[in-house]
């Protein structure tokens, strides 16, 4: 009797802690996940914080059905629903209070567990961040992997703009349309812990996607009777891109930091250059233009060859840097329909490729050295090597040196394919009649 | 005298292996960056190093005495009050230790799982299982950490290799760290972090004797080494010698920021599995120890009476921090960089001593092993 007693009080004191009687149990269904935020200066206090978080309606996911943006009604437009979400803004010292206040007003426990992005205003970033980043860095909820970006123009109005066009689930929208930077390498994929850690990193400086809205201005309706120039540069910033349709969100670009604070930008062209120094380019399309047929393009589908290999040595306490690129190229098209396929040709293509990317690399780097001062390459790790102790290497201070840095670049292309055709043959009566 | 029971030197081995290895769950991988920097992969490499050396030094004084625990070898070399004396020390560590590293693990699963829960509960519910470790005895406690040793161990493996996008080789450099002469001697006083290897002198005679208690302590020492050389090695590259030193837990930290895919990321339940396990197995022997330890010195033959006394003592022990800081800079430096003047200096004393004195065990402690 004795030892029946014995197990059903430790059946009930087990019940009580296995079933998790305890103030941390959460249903998941309790909870509303914040996907993205957004933090701006704010007018009367320190920030504006915008939260976004599904409302499970209408499929569950975030359905773009319904709102649509814009275009719901005006009471659903006053409650910040867009596409099956809500977005809420709030002025608030810091951002863990601002979620506080927030809960005043939602019914469920705004929870950061599943943010898939922080973003600052590009104002906000010229000032600094680290005092907003070390809430999240601090704050346990959040799991340093939500990316970080900066937006050109107000955080806010970009959430406002977050919806999905394509499929019906916003979280899987946010995380594919981060992953189209190993598809475009226009702009770079920057997690927390790396964004973090690099704002207090003696070797190496912060980057971020760089993001904006497009509101489809850039792109003329007009035909202005002449025929238009061959343009093969892509020097676009967020909201710059000419084109019409699709969401206005884009993401383009790269914003530099010195520390904290914001520095500079890079655009796509500049960011794709800089992302093969860094080993995040994956592939993307470069249009070069022909040299032997003015007006004329030949897009490449380029990928990494090899890692990028960097070597830093010091002439005296100049340090210099050689970056040396193994770039590989499929050929994705010829508009000339010149005969490029032959080993001389191909040697040609080569080149011009290799001058292309050399002279591009060259400029990016110097403009990241020259007018931002920042190193957001990394070349603070090959430099480390060349010191015995953290405080030889900290009292150098790698920054202030880099500077000065002589930068020496070279770029080796390797055309390898030709994509499914093996030779062009020429368009035969472009110029007169066939009889 | 108390029965323990046998066993082999495998289990032996898993048992203090799985000890000195846990503490790369908690605060120790951040404190040896924050004093070392880049040179915290291989200062560890020195604190083996001085551990075996001290190690090797008590297994002399196991030779002295054959068939001899640590206990008696107190009371013969020293005389039963003194040795009674020296043996209640250790036992007093032994309580400090497991209350101390319950409160590591308390303050850790508060910054990261469970903030809001009542301590009392997450206490009583971790005591109640590390009594019934008590209760059951030592060759269970090892039979236990056979049977969890490749499972923390493989999972420790599983977190070290998915966090590799993170990786960056040239993290490791400055390679000197803040300077040799820093790296040596946190390298000497972080040999405490090891000294958990000298339980083997309290229970020698449930691992068949020194040459078991020789071949045990250096396995557990190295195997540890390496596990714990490689996440350091790993937090570096990932986090850099700066951000490694502001993390509350390093492996946990790393485990959380694992991320592939939209279907394989948040693995850190990986971490919570093997981490509690870890920590039942190392809070669950610290304890033992104290109360077989206090049953040697006084000739009780069942230490089962006194488990709920000394689960008090322990459980006072656990609540004297006010917080993880005070934690931090007392309890776990204690334990960490400077137990090791009691937990290696104690033996090496006896040694001195019974070397001067010419004493050393009789043929009946011979007789007693053959």
């Amino acid at each position: 009797m004795l030892k029946v007693s014995k197990i059903i009080v430790l059946l009930i004191t087990f019940v009580y802690i296995l079933t998790g009687c305890t103030t941390d149990s959460k249903n998941i269904d309790d909870q509303a996940y914040a996907i993205m935020v957004g933090i701006d200066k704010g007018v009367e206090n320190k920030i504006r914080l915008t939260v976004q978080f599904p409302t499970y309606k209408g499929g569950g996911n975030g359905s773009s059905s319904g709102a649509g943006g814009g275009g719901g009604g005006s009471e659903e437009k006053e409650s910040g629903q867009i596409g099956g979400t809500v977005v809420t803004s709030i002025e608030c010292s810091t951002v863990l209070e601002g979620i506080n206040l927030l809960s005043t007003s939602t019914t469920r426990h705004i929870s950061l567990f599943h943010c898939k992005a922080i973003i600052f205003s590009e104002q906000l970033a010229y000032e600094g961040i680290n005092f907003y980043l070390s809430d999240f860095a601090r704050f346990r909820e959040t799991r340093r992997i939500a990316t970080i970006g900066v937006c050109r123009g107000k955080a806010e109005d970009y959430i406002m703009e977050n919806k999905t066009l394509i499929g019906e689930n916003i979280s899987k929208s946010i995380e594919l349309s981060f992953a189209q930077s190993k598809n475009s390498g226009l702009f770079p994929l920057v997690g927390f812990t790396n964004f973090y850690k690099s704002t207090i990193s003696p070797y190496s400086q912060a980057y971020s996607v760089y993001m904006g809205i497009n509101n489809f201005k850039k792109l003329e309706n007009e035909n202005k009777g002449q025929n238009p120039p061959l343009k093969t540069d892509e020097q676009y910033y967020p909201g710059e891109v000419p084109k019409k349709g699709n969401k206005k969100q884009e993401m383009i670009g790269t914003a530099v930091f010195n520390g904290d604070k914001l520095t500079g930008t890079l655009n796509a062209d500049e960011t794709r250059y800089f992302l093969m120094i860094v080993n995040e380019f994956k592939h993307g399309i470069l249009t070069v233009e022909d040299k032997k047929h003015p007006g004329m393009a030949i897009p490449f589908d380029l990928r990494p060859g090899r890692k990028s290999d960097i070597k830093v040595r010091f002439d005296k306490s100049t340090p210099v840097i050689d970056i040396n690129l193994n770039i590989e190229a499929d050929i994705v098209g010829i508009q000339s329909g010149m005969h490029y396929e032959s080993l001389d040709k191909i040697k040609e293509l080569n080149g011009l490729l290799k001058g292309c990317i050399e002279d591009e690399v060259r400029k990016t780097v110097e403009k990241v050295q020259k007018q931002m001062g920042t190193d957001i390459f990394g070349f603070g790790y090959y430099a480390a090597s060349k010191f015995l102790t953290i405080d030889d290497f900290e009292k150098y201070n790698w920054v202030s040196h880099f500077i000065d840095a002589k930068i020496n670049v070279s770029v080796y292309t390797n055309v390898r394919r030709t994509g499914l055709m093996a030779e062009s043959m020429p368009v035969r009566y472009r110029t007169k009649t066939a009889k | 005298m108390i029965k323990e029971g046998k066993f082999g030197t495998a289990e032996a081995t898993y048992l203090i292996t799985l000890v000195i290895a846990s503490k790369t769950f908690y605060t120790s991988i951040r404190v040896m960056i924050k004093n070392t920097g880049t040179a915290a992969w291989y200062m560890t490499l020195v604190s083996c190093l001085v551990s075996i050396i001290f190690f090797l030094l008590i297994s002399l004084v196991m030779k002295r005495f054959p068939g001899k625990n640590l206990v008696d070898i107190f009371q013969l070399v020293t005389g039963r009050f003194f040795g009674k004396i020296l043996t209640l020390v250790f036992s007093a560590y032994y309580v400090y230790y497991a209350g101390s590293s319950l409160r590591e693990f308390l303050e850790m699963i508060k910054a990261y799982n469970l903030p809001y829960t009542p301590p009392s509960l997450i206490i009583f519910a971790f005591m109640a299982v590390v009594i019934i470790l008590a209760y059951i005895g030592l060759e269970s406690i090892a039979r236990l950490a056979s049977v969890s040793f490749y499972p923390i161990f493989i999972g420790i493996a599983l977190i070290l290799f998915l966090a590799y996008p993170y990786y960056n080789v040239r993290a490791i450099f400055p390679i000197g760290g803040y300077g040799i002469e820093e790296t040596i001697k946190s390298g000497f006083f972080r040999s405490s972090a090891y000294d958990e290897v000298i339980i083997l002198a309290f229970i020698i005679n449930s691992i068949d004797g020194v040459k078991t208690f020789k071949k045990v302590g250096i396995y557990s020492i190295l195997i540890s080494g390496v596990a714990v050389v490689f996440t350091c090695l790993c937090n570096i590259m990932a986090f850099d010698y700066t951000m490694a030193s502001e993390n509350v837990s390093d492996l946990f930290q790393l485990a959380r920021v694992i991320y592939f895919s939209r279907f394989f990321q948040r693995i850190e339940s990986i971490f919570l599995f093997i981490w509690i396990i870890a920590s039942l197995i190392t809070v669950g022997l610290a304890f033992y120890i104290a109360i077989s330890i206090f049953c040697k010195a006084f000739k009780i033959s069942n230490h089962r009476p006194l488990i709920l006394q000394f689960a008090f003592l322990t459980f006072m022990v656990t609540l004297l921090p006010e917080g993880l800081i005070e934690l931090a800079k007392i309890n776990i430096v204690v334990m960490r960089e400077y137990s090791m003047i009691i937990i290696y200096g104690i033996p090496i004393l006896v040694l001195i001593i019974s070397v001067i004195f010419g004493k050393r065990g009789d043929r009946q402690c011979l007789k007693s092993v053959k």
